[in-house]
């Protein structure tokens, strides 16, 4: 995405995911409205019904029908909840919405990323970002959102109405109207400050206390869980103190924008009261506003602040929803590779073997940085070549770029085609791809091995367990049926990356690729897969990333990749 | 010096108990429930009174000779009390609440952390590891944050909400008792009759959130793990949309829980808004017959109208009860299983001369493993040493746990001086440092000092040159008080090991079950840290798992080489890659 400078502020971002579902928070925005004027309408019959009760009460003729107006009263109070309610319900459908198109993005992109996701975080913190973040900004679209409309518009709604039966009691309102933006922004800094730095804190004391627990067990062996009890109260009460400072100011925050509002309602109810003995000293023996008035705007006063003071409470959600959003941007951001594909006449699968050619292929990442230097080289069908050199030279860039997961400079030729013009889909269908992680799930065997070959037997899915030499070992559990735990728990690391092969073998690619397959491996188990893959891919083209090269003495060529721009090659 | 323990353990009371929550902090959560009384009696007075006020006003005022006798100070008086009462009581009440929250969460973590302190290491076979997966403990820390909210949003609200319900009704019926009984249906369904439905219907819905987005993340975090293989294999939609399916899954139910959230608010609010219409409806006659005056009726009304604000929260607090029951249910069952008080356990001091392990036709697994040591007999006595060699994956590790007395056997027996080692506390005679060791995020004094609290410097700096690690602690600018980060991020794998190994040797246990320990280092180290293991263990037992051989002549050493499936071998193999020619 080029341009992208004024698109990366978290807040515009925000907006444009919300863009579709504008219609649905207008719907609530309308429905909140409508509630406001059948809450006019209700203090309107309220203070009528009183009005003519007083009349009555001093024996005064009064006219009217109490009984319609009771009615009425009763047709606002009904209506009023379930408007409410329903505006709940479209604000509630407009962020579920939105949350499920910014997910549905995040699935999109990690599956364009791939092996690449890995520059933006452990899979853990791209879990934590496509769940929690996204429903992060549950808050700001459900609530926040029409509520920030709501403060201004019922306001000035509400003193328009007021202004009718007395513009002094509607200048009071309002005149205080322009110190609560003020507040708000006071209020919002403070709360969002102090939510900032409390949740710093928690997460300074919960990883206190996460990293005693975890290492529990040592603690016990050593007897020394009471010395590490007396840290985590010390850690608490730490927390505690600074928590409880920090609250202490933005609690009062709130409470200068509450006293306003209670203020404000006292000092009308005084004037009122006041104007209706007639006691006002610009006024005296007059009465300003009578008493239905008066009744009316007593009734409305505290729903003047009653939306901005809503919105001090869903204040943190703006905050919440806008750091998700900054989390979230550079994996929205991410420049995913769109080769532009032109239609090939169509392959079929095959396992024969093709010639792979580089020509002063490099690879840039973020901000343009170099991450593989122009490279030349030449897999031709069915050699097998270990690629080796420092870290960060770019061994992971060349496989990334090989598997069509990452854009390239310069040429990169499969079967005299360049890889930009291959479908992506059909491309990748010739490859086999294996790293430290093999890709294994919980669950039994045979699915694991179906995940990569849905339609083989039992009986060819026994064949390649035999060939990499884990069939014993399943005889001894279920079989095809063992089952295997989270991450492949119940088999070593040398057991796992065999299993790994076995998918491999299964899938038939021509051309495998290997990043590390041996790098947690110890040295008697690291020796023996190396042996295996040798032993395996035997009329594949392979081309194999490690710092090992014990084992590895099969292969046709060994590269060293430099930083300098030309290889080094050597037989 | 040792214990034998001659009775088993007995079933404890769960560590968190709800009313726990409320005694722990007691007086902190009363001032709260005061100010927060004060605060809406407050609230209800600025309303009722407000109304009065200015009713009376206007019916003095159409009289104007009583206009002037009115007074009309103490109502104004009152009216600004209420104003600053409402608040200074909202904010002293939610200083107070947190104050008492934080501490309760304290007091909670405290209480957990040494009730997981006292649960056995011993895992039996077929149990789930012992403290749980990375995923758990996180979650441990977030259920602990979630009980505050039993008290914040379920206790407190429901009665303050109790309170101001007594109050205005006691009002109602000091003006009128027929204005009480107009009233009462409404309040009551709208302060207990629909919160205790909603309650009712969404309590277990509440339960189950954790779960289900638990769940969630599993569907996600499984397949994200293998992206690119499924990417290669065409899979990657399919995963993906079944991610989906249980996002959708979940989001579903969080919105079953907050429509009936909110349409029993939308409820309440009707019952509520029916109470005042019956009210009113029947006011017109005790108004006629001079039983009740216009101002009284009308702070009346305003009193029932401030109820919908207060009782609003009652429908709502049943999301925080069930999310903080379900946390407090998993946080019972993460600490189950710890012993009892230990009056329970009959203990016998035991400090022998001299120390015998003996093993034989041991056979076991780690819980889901499919390999593990079979069929091995040892016999060791003080001052000897063991080397345990083998393929990764044979069940080194497995032999050491079993030995720590941490792993119960699945067949054969493991004795220590003739007891079966179960019987031991263990913990005082083993150092055993298995191949997944913890460094704190604490100084590196105070790391080593969890082996040994009273341990002098000198003590500590001859165990890190013992380790070869002095020079290097020497060199850092803050010595022995190094800040060594969270999972020991500062230190080097290597230097974390040792400083492991260091912490285990401070103990100075007699039985010493070292796993790896030589792992990642160069010759000229391992050798100097095997010399200064073999001197520090002279008078007890040494085992060492290791991958390399401990270059110590064959009198002082012996060797127990395993095969892959587990089984002891006799002569030491051939190694794989010689096996190859």
């Amino acid at each position: 995405m080029s341009g992208a400078t004024e698109a990366n502020d978290p807040r515009q971002r925000l907006n444009r995911c919300l863009a579709p579902q504008r219609w649905w928070l207008r719907g609530a925005t309308l429905l909140a409205m409508i509630g406001v004027v059948l809450l006019i309408a209700q203090s309107w019959l309220l203070a009528t019904i009183f009005h003519h009760w007083l009349l009555l009460w001093q024996g005064r003729e009064s006219p009217g029908h109490p009984t319609v107006w009771l009615a009425g009263l009763a047709i606002c109070m009904v209506l009023r909840p379930f408007l409410h309610a329903g505006r709940e319900w479209l604000s509630r459908q407009a962020s579920l919405r939105a949350r499920d198109a910014l997910r549905s993005q995040l699935l999109t992109q990690l599956g364009h990323l791939g092996p690449v996701r890995r520059q933006f975080g452990s899979d853990g913190a791209l879990a934590t970002q496509v769940l929690e973040q996204v429903d992060a900004l549950d808050g700001y679209v459900s609530r926040y959102r029409v509520q920030s409309l709501l403060a201004v518009l019922v306001p000035c709604l509400i003193a328009a109405v007021v202004a009718f039966y007395s513009p002094l009691a509607a200048g009071l309102m309002l005149m205080t109207a322009p110190l609560v933006p003020l507040f708000m922004i006071l209020v919002g800094r403070a709360a969002a400050g102090a939510s900032q730095q409390q949740f710093v804190a928690l997460a300074r004391m919960g990883g206190r206390f996460l990293d005693l627990v975890r290492g529990m067990a040592t603690l016990q062996r050593m007897g020394a869980t009471d010395q590490a009890e007396t840290k985590v109260a010390q850690a608490s009460d730490a927390y505690r103190g600074r928590t409880m400072r920090v609250l202490r100011l933005a609690f009062l925050s709130s409470a200068v924008l509450e006293f306003f509002a209670a203020l404000a309602i006292a000092l009308v109810a005084l004037y009122l009261g006041l104007g209706l003995l007639g006691l006002l000293p610009w006024a005296k023996a007059e009465v300003p506003v009578p008493y239905q008035g008066a009744l009316f705007i007593l009734l409305l006063a505290p729903e003047f602040y009653a939306p901005l003071r809503q919105l001090g409470t869903d204040y943190h959600a703006r905050a919440e929803a806008i750091g998700a959003m900054q989390a979230l941007t550079p994996l929205l951001e991410a420049d995913t590779w769109q080769p532009q594909e032109a239609p090939l006449p169509p392959v079929a699968r095959n396992v024969e073997s093709f010639t792979v050619e580089c020509n002063e292929l490099s690879v840039r990442g973020e901000g343009g940085r170099l991450r593989l230097a122009p490279l030349n080289l030449t897999l031709a069908a069915g050699e097998r070549v270990l690629v080796q050199g420092e870290s960060g030279v770019g061994k992971s860039s060349l496989l990334h770029a090989l598997l069509g997961f990452s854009a390239y400079q310069g040429s990169l030729e499969a079967k005299g085609c360049e890889l930009a013009q291959w479908p992506r889909a059909t491309w990748q269908r010739q490859l086999g791809y294996l790293s430290q992680q093999p890709p294994i799930q919980s669950g039994s065997i045979a699915d694991n091995l179906r995940l990569a070959a849905p339609d083989k037997t039992d009986q060819e899915l026994i064949e390649v367990l035999t060939l990499v030499g884990l069939w014993p070992i399943l005889l001894r559990g279920n079989g095809l049926a063992t089952q295997l735990g989270e991450r492949g728990q119940g088999l070593s690391g040398g057991q796992l990356q065999r299993l790994g092969l076995a998918q491999l073998l299964l899938r038939d690619a021509a051309l495998w690729l290997f990043d590390e397959p041996t790098a947690h491996l110890d040295p008697d188990a690291a020796w023996q897969l190396n042996a295996l893959i040798g032993k395996l891919s035997r009329g594949r083209s392979v081309l194999i990333v490690s710092h090992e090269s014990a084992g590895l003495e099969w292969v046709d060529r060994q590269i060293e990749l430099s930083s300098k721009e030309v290889m080094t090659c050597c037989d | 010096m040792l214990r034998l323990n001659k009775t088993p353990s007995v079933e404890q009371p769960p560590t968190i108990r709800l009313r726990d929550l409320l005694l722990l902090r007691r007086g902190g959560w009363s001032l709260a429930f005061l100010l927060g009384a004060a605060t809406l009696l407050a609230v209800i007075g600025l309303l009722a009174i407000s109304g009065w006020f200015i009713t009376a006003a206007a019916v003095a005022g159409t009289m104007t000779a009583t206009a002037f006798g009115f007074d009309y100070f103490r109502p104004a008086a009152l009216i600004r009390l209420c104003a600053i009462v409402r608040t200074a009581g909202r904010y002293g009440e939610r200083l107070a609440s947190h104050d008492a929250a934080l501490g309760l969460l304290k007091d909670l973590r405290c209480r957990l952390f040494m009730a997981l302190g006292k649960k056995p290491l011993l895992q039996a076979a077929s149990s789930p590891s012992h403290h749980g997966t990375a995923n758990a403990m996180h979650r441990l820390v977030t259920d602990i944050d979630q009980l505050d909210q039993v008290v914040l949003r379920a206790l407190l609200p429901w009665g303050w909400a109790g309170l101001m319900v007594v109050v205005v009704m006691a009002g109602l019926y000091w003006l009128s008792g027929t204005l009480m009984w107009a009233a009462l249906p409404g309040v009551l369904l709208a302060w207990l009759g629909l919160p205790l439905l909603a309650l009712w219907r969404g309590i277990d819905q509440a339960r189950q959130s954790a779960e289900l987005a638990e769940r969630r993340r599993v569907a996600l975090i499984e397949p994200l793990a293998a992206i690119t293989s499924l990417v290669l294999w065409g899979r990657w939609p399919e995963m993906a949309q079944r991610v989906k399916k249980w996002d959708a899954d979940y989001l579903a139910h969080q919105e079953r829980q907050q429509l009936l959230a909110s349409l029993t608010t939308a409820l309440q609010q009707v019952a509520l808004g029916a109470a005042i219409v019956s009210v009113l409806w029947q006011a017109e006659a005790l108004l006629a017959a001079s039983h009740l005056t216009v101002p009284m009726l009308l702070a009346a009304v305003l009193a029932i109208l401030a109820l919908g604000e207060i009782l609003a929260p009652l429908t709502h607090s049943f999301l925080a009860l069930g999310a903080s029951l379900a946390a407090r249910n998993r946080l019972n069952a993460l600490s189950e299983g710890a012993p009892r008080a230990q009056a329970a356990i009959e203990e016998v001091e035991i400090t022998p001369p001299s120390w015998q392990l003996n093993v034989s036709q041991l056979t076991a697994r780690l819980p889901g493993a499919l390999v593990g040591p079979q069929r091995i007999n040892l016999a060791l006595k003080s001052g000897e040493i063991l080397c345990l060699r083998g393929p990764s994956g044979c069940g080194k590790s497995t032999l050491l746990q079993v030995l720590a007395g941490e792993l119960l056997p699945l067949s054969g027996e493991c004795c220590l001086n003739g007891y079966p080692i179960e019987q031991w506390s263990m913990h005082n005679a083993v150092g055993y440092l298995p191949q997944q060791w913890d460094l704190f995020d604490m100084s590196l004094a105070e790391n080593l000092r969890l082996g040994a609290r009273h341990a002098g410097d000198s003590e500590l700096w001859s165990v890190l040159d013992d380790l070869v690690l002095g020079t290097w602690a020497r060199g850092l600018p803050q010595g022995l008080e190094t800040p060594l980060g969270e999972y020991g991020a500062a230190v080097s794998g290597g230097q974390a090991r040792r400083i492991a190994l260091g912490r285990v040797l401070l103990a100075r246990r007699p039985i010493l079950l070292l796993d790896e320990p030589l792992a990642g280092l160069d010759a000229v180290t391992r050798r100097h840290v095997v010399t200064s293991l073999v001197r520090r263990a002279q008078h007890g037992i040494l085992v060492i798992s290791s991958h390399v051989p401990l270059e110590l002549p064959e009198s002082q050493v012996r060797t127990l080489y395993m095969q892959e499936d587990g089984r002891p071998r006799r002569f030491p193999p051939v190694p794989a890659c010689l096996e190859a020619l």
